[in-house]
């Protein structure tokens, strides 16, 4: 019995491990920043993800050659932008979107230089947990009903040993 | 006495149950970790490494209930009826959980969570036959007719294998085509490796579930027979004195 629930220990380390990683790889490769953290902080060349809006009226520059500058909203914080990267597919106007670059504070201008899909890991995380926690649950609660039932078998007198040994024969 | 097979299943059971494990575990990190987001979908992709393997799974589960209803009303081994019953509640599983997930993918992609796509009402009618034979079960109270009724109910319910198969090809439909077939696979690599470790894991746990469920139902129906006669043993025993 201790051996069952060890075992089962063990699977459930492991998915706490795998859960663990996919959440940092999550963390370092798709999460956003929020866009009112942006105005006021200092600079850094290190690359952040923020979400938000362009805003109507406000883009300009040679979008197809990836280079624009515009306006990119979220509530009630707008920032200005300047883009400069790959030709941008998914950049116009009242467009939700995810932008890849890094803040200045110097010019107080978002310096993008990638676009992203928006984050909706969150899908990705219901559909698995949902699934892996109902099937684990209906294997744990089988497996544990067998024990049950095997030991209950074994150990009353219900139990026949002639049968293991003939077993044994063959 | 408890049935060579079961002994047989109780031995050999922890090879499909460990190689399951291995499988999923290679399948997740390969599909959540290490497999390429889409260019259209982004991340969301990911959750086909879980919907394709479960809608797969319940297919092939049930047509293993398929299949042991036809030997069932064949033969008429109780093991059989077991495995059936086992097979049923653990499509179900399969069934109902291709289907959330699969509401969960259409939600980002198709901005609805539900609609009466051809493919999605097949899958869901497999379902209600498998909650209808589920209850069926519970409403007959002879065992010989609870199974024979059963057997036949699932193979009735099969013909809803080639619909389900087949929806997306016979009718118009959001739901994309088929990816293997036999006009080839129409999937990249980088999708296709998750793809096949997460399909052969849910395969491998299917088959380990199965063996469990049968163990559980025969076990459950053996202890009950064997506490029945030592009842009426000692009651016929007393009844003598």
């Amino acid at each position: 019995m201790n051996w069952f629930y060890a075992r089962w220990g063990l699977i459930g380390g492991v998915a706490l491990l795998l859960t663990i990683l996919t959440y940092q790889d999550y963390h370092t490769r798709l999460s956003t920043v929020p866009l009112q953290t942006m105005p006021g902080s200092s600079s850094s060349s290190k690359l952040v993800r923020i979400q938000g809006m362009v805003k109507s009226g406000t883009l300009s520059g040679d979008v197809e050659g990836g280079q624009a500058t515009f306006e990119f909203t979220e509530g009630p914080v707008t920032i200005p932008v300047v883009y400069q990267g790959p030709p941008p597919e998914n950049l116009r106007e009242l467009k939700v979107l995810v932008l890849v670059g890094h803040w200045d504070a110097q010019t107080n201008v978002f310096q993008a230089q990638d676009t992203a899909l928006l984050n909706n890991y969150g899908y990705v995380a219901a559909a698995y947990g949902v699934s892996f926690l109902a099937l684990v649950w209906m294997l744990f609660a089988m497996s544990q009903r067998v024990m049950v039932l095997f030991k209950e078998i074994k150990e009353s007198k219900l139990y026949e040993p002639e049968v293991d040994s003939l077993a044994k024969k063959q | 006495m408890i049935n060579r097979f079961i002994r047989y299943i109780q031995r050999y059971k922890g090879w499909f149950g460990g190689g399951a494990a291995l499988c999923l575990l290679i399948g997740l990190y390969t599909g959540l970790l290490a497999s390429p987001p889409d260019y259209y979908q982004g991340e969301v992709v990911r959750i086909m490494y879980v919907h394709v393997p479960l809608a797969h799974t319940s297919l092939l589960a049930y047509s293993v209930l398929f299949g042991g209803s036809i030997w069932y009303l064949w033969k008429r081994d109780p093991l059989v009826d077991n495995m059936c019953q086992a097979a049923a509640t653990i499509t179900a599983m399969f069934t109902g959980l291709a289907l959330v997930t699969g509401s969960i993918w259409a939600k980002p992609t198709w901005n609805t969570w539900w609609t009466w796509d051809p493919r999605l009402v097949s899958f869901a009618v497999l379902l209600l036959i498998l909650a209808g034979y589920m209850m069926l079960r519970r409403l007959v109270d002879d065992p010989d007719r609870e199974g024979k009724y059963a057997a036949v109910l699932a193979i009735v319910g099969g013909v809803d294998l080639p619909i389900i198969k087949f929806s997306v090809e016979w009718w118009r439909t959001l739901h994309q085509p088929m990816s293997f077939s036999t006009r080839g696979v129409s999937i990249s690599d980088d999708l296709l490796v998750p793809l096949l470790f997460m399909s052969a894991g849910c395969w491998l746990l299917f088959a380990y579930m199965l063996m469990i469920r049968t163990q559980m139902l025969y076990l459950t129906e053996l202890l009950q027979a064997k506490k029945g006669r030592l009842l009426s043993q000692t009651h016929f025993s007393q009844s003598a004195q």
